[in-house]
């Protein structure tokens, strides 16, 4: 009978994830959290894994030690750079070495000055060990010197257009007189006693739980000083409970954007105010070159064909998004953009017209085209993907396409993409701000990311030509030349550019939007300027 | 949930000369049947299962497959959508009537695996009394493995698909039925009937198939019920983790869609229906169970 007992009781147990969803926990914080210009709380969906900002980079990493580290170059909403530690910036006329300028204002949490000696240890310890993603960002970098306390000058191997840029947005500043002691940067946890030059020191961790930053009065970007005296970040299971945790005024503020369904039903909330915040990236599917029969350009275009976009942006987005052309220059990108590209048109009977031409048949009367089952992959627990791969796979079988979708762990898709043990691979990236610089990686023929394994001579040409152009307008052509082939190629499949919502307690306000889901509403400035009514 | 000796030898009519001596099992049988027939609960719980199997062979003609997409997103239920719809606008109704095949099959499937293998070992301990100790060990090892965390791990690691869930529900099953198995096995085998068919010479297996099988019977058959309820709850536990085959709909899926799309605080339909379908087979089964060990058992009738 102990068993009837614990079968029911599983039952009962799982009947109740339908019906009471999510009750919410006892709140420590209740009586400081909303309403209190003292404390704004942001709810998150993961911990800190990794406070070394060289190293951490999940989301929640970003947004805490983004509030601590500061960056040469912010971003404005077209993923142009604005001026934040550096004020000026400019390559010199060969290329061959580029010059920044600094604020002399900032100052470490411990009194010491914000000084160019701070970049350059920065980015030589980066070169040195080749610390994450910055590192494969600056290939021609060479040398650094401080030129003055508030001037730094960067030898280049080679001229290269995108240098500043990626070493300006993608590269914190660390303070040289505490990391210098750690032994190797890569590997220092920088778990405590943080020393930060932000507009909010980390004074402490409960795992788990919350994150609580204490205001550095003396930050010198907000007129007066951060305006909240502490932000609090706190830990929820799922986006589910978070949103019961922002209508409940437990928390001031959603840091991870909301999925479309979940962004309609909180807009009719007049307690919460939603806002929009363009992706800088894109949402794509790939074909792996790598495998017959996606190498054939007509399986490629049949399969591109058999995508009815307007329906995943109407539908699985809820309207949340944009077409981009089928470009990977996209419309958030205005001054990369490519205004003759078009989007590849849903159209099922043009995709058998091409899988016939290329010599595939319906033997058995199926319906589906035989010998033509594909495998995509991507993360399930992206909700977004995880939707509109049920709309490719369905619109794909009526044009005769058996697409097998492959759901995965976020662990195991990781390491599948990595092997390119894929025929489709669905995903999306987060920025890709700086098409010269991105293409490289992503359709290079030896690109760290290039899923669909491209190799093509004509387009590396193009890409290595835009480099070497170290002006923006000198650099598009090429750029938007290469662009064409991708799209011709059919070497990426650009689906959609997401608008993220955002959602925070109508009582706040003030608050800076930045692009991405990086740095929406939670990045620095905007976190410091926020204020209660 | 030992059934009495009585019970066990007299499933054993076809043992050769002996069968004259016996009761017909058609009196067996025909004694379970009325018992159970004056328990409307068991009786109550046949007839949800009998249609829950209805729904699930005859989907097809009770909805179509829920595919592509719909304009009415996230409507609640309605006389065009009973059970409303999902994020994408597919119905609900639909999604359980067609999950209810896969969490079916899937618990079928797990369950017939996990019992092939437990009374396999079960038996085997109950018979070969040197195997016992060994069989134990790993009998109780298996039942001592925390089993989601490593269902879980199997899953995501062998890729999500029916198949997959199937041998991992069936693979962490098996050792509560071999526990079972042995326990009634070993009050058979010491059987005279048992010792007897061995001084005529009967093989092992002829014995085992003959005498021990038939004896340990009415255990499986009520093990049949309970592991399907639980494989059927593993199956949407699993597939609630995204650890499901995207491929096809089950109850499990439809609770997974609803709790990643962040519509699980507000479109209450999208959950509360195949978790009502859930609760219905699990009591269904569970009652049923009950019911017929209840009326099998001549202590109990």
């Amino acid at each position: 009978m102990r068993r009837t007992t614990r079968t029911l009781a599983m039952a009962v147990g799982l009947l109740s994830i339908g019906l009471v969803t999510a009750c919410s926990p006892s709140d420590p914080d209740a009586g400081g959290g909303a309403g209190s210009a003292e404390r704004l709380t942001i709810g998150t969906t993961a911990d800190v894994i990794n406070y070394n900002p060289l190293v951490g980079n999940s989301r929640t990493d970003t947004w805490v030690t983004n509030l601590m580290y500061p960056r040469l170059m912010g971003m404005g909403l077209d993923g142009t750079r604005t001026p934040y530690l550096g004020t000026e910036w400019a390559y010199a006329p060969d290329g061959k070495s580029a010059k920044v300028t600094l604020r002399d204002d900032f100052t470490w949490t411990d009194g010491e000055k914000v000084t160019a000696d701070d970049v350059v240890f920065t980015i030589k310890a980066i070169a040195a060990e080749k610390i994450g993603v910055v590192a494969g960002l600056i290939p021609a970098f060479q040398e650094a010197t401080a030129l003055s306390p508030t001037e730094v000058e960067f030898t280049l191997s080679e001229p290269d257009g995108t240098f500043l840029e990626n070493v300006g947005f993608w590269m914190p500043i660390v303070p040289e007189h505490v990391f210098s002691k750690v032994g190797k940067v890569a590997e220092f946890a920088n778990d405590a006693d943080w020393v930060s030059a932000g507009p909010y020191q980390l004074t402490s961790v409960e795992r788990g739980q919350r994150y609580v930053l204490k205001r550095v009065a003396n930050y010198p970007l907000v007129d007066g000083g951060p305006k909240t005296a502490e932000l609090v970040f706190r830990v929820f299971p799922d986006v589910n409970t978070e949103a019961l945790a922002l209508r409940n005024g437990e928390i001031d503020l959603i840091a991870n954007a909301l999925p479309p369904a979940l962004a309609k039903t909180l807009e009719g909330d007049s307690k919460l105010k939603l806002v929009k915040v363009p992706s800088l990236g894109w949402a794509h599917m790939q074909y792996n070159l790598a495998r017959k029969p996606l190498d054939k350009l007509e399986v490629r275009q049949a399969l591109a064909a058999a995508v009815d976009y307007e329906a995943i942006r109407r539908v699985a987005l809820q309207g949340s998004a944009v077409s981009s052309n089928s470009s990977v220059l996209t419309p958030t990108l205005k001054q990369w953009q490519d205004p003759s590209a078009t989007e590849y048109a849903y159209d099922p009977a043009r995709a058998k017209q091409l899988l016939t031409g290329a010599g595939f048949t319906d033997g058995n009367g199926d319906g589906l085209f035989d010998g033509l089952s594909l495998r995509m992959i991507y993360d399930q627990a992206d909700p977004n993907i995880a939707k509109w791969a049920q709309l490719v796979r369905d619109s794909s079988k009526e044009a005769g396409i058996d697409i097998k979708l492959e759901g995965l762990e976020r662990n195991t898709y990781l390491a599948k993409t990595k092997e390119r043990d894929f025929d489709i691979y669905a995903g999306s990236w987060a920025i890709m701000e700086n098409p010269p610089a991105n293409l490289t990686l992503a359709f290079k023929c030896d690109g760290f990311i290039n899923y669909a394994n491209a190799c093509d001579p004509a387009l590396d040409k193009l890409i290595d030509e835009s480099r070497s152009h170290l002006d923006q307008p000198s650099q598009k052509t090429a750029i938007q030349a290469a662009a064409k082939i991708i799209s011709d190629q059919v070497y990426d499949n650009v689906l959609y550019v997401e608008e993220f919502t955002f959602a925070h307690s109508a009582k706040w306000s003030n608050f800076l939007v930045q692009p991405s889901e990086l740095l929406s509403i939670v990045n620095p400035q905007s976190l410091a300027q926020a204020t209660t009514d | 949930m030992t059934i009495s000796r009585t019970s066990a030898a007299g499933s054993t009519p076809t043992a050769g000369t002996t069968a004259a001596a016996l009761p017909p099992s058609e009196s067996v049988a025909q004694q379970t049947w009325q018992a159970f027939r004056r328990n409307p609960l068991g009786l109550a719980s046949a007839a949800v299962l009998i249609l829950l199997i209805l729904v699930a062979a005859g989907a097809g003609l009770i909805a179509d497959y829920p595919s592509g997409y719909g304009e009415d997103v996230l409507a609640g239920p309605s006389a065009a959508h009973w059970f409303g719809t999902d994020d994408l606008g597919r119905d609900v109704f639909a999604q359980v009537v067609w999950g209810t095949r896969v969490s079916i099959v899937v618990g079928l499937a797990a369950s017939v695996l996990a019992i092939v293998i437990g009374v396999l070992v079960g038996v085997a301990a109950a018979y070969f009394r040197y195997a016992d100790a060994l069989l134990g060990v790993i009998v109780d090892l298996s039942l001592s493995l925390p089993v989601l965390p490593l269902m879980i791990l199997v899953a995501a690691l062998a890729g999500p698909s029916v198949s997959t869930l199937v041998v991992v529900i069936a693979l962490f099953s098996w050792p509560e039925v071999a526990r079972v198995v042995r326990s009634q096995g070993l009050a058979v085998v010491p059987m005279p009937y048992v010792s007897a068919a061995r001084v005529i010479g009967g093989s092992h297996l002829w014995i085992i198939r003959k005498h021990v099988l038939p004896g340990v019977a009415p255990v499986i058959a009520v093990s049949v019920v309970l592991t399907t309820s639980r494989a059927v709850l593993s199956e949407a536990g699993l597939s609630f983790l995204g650890l499901g085959d995207p491929n096809s709909w089950s109850w499990g899926a439809i609770l997974h869609q609803a709790q990643r799309s962040g519509s699980l605080a507000t479109a209450w339909w999208t959950t509360l229906f195949p978790s009502l379908a859930i609760l219905l087979l699990v009591v269904a089964t569970t009652l049923l169970a009950v019911a017929y060990n209840d009326a099998r058992n001549p202590r109990t009738r």
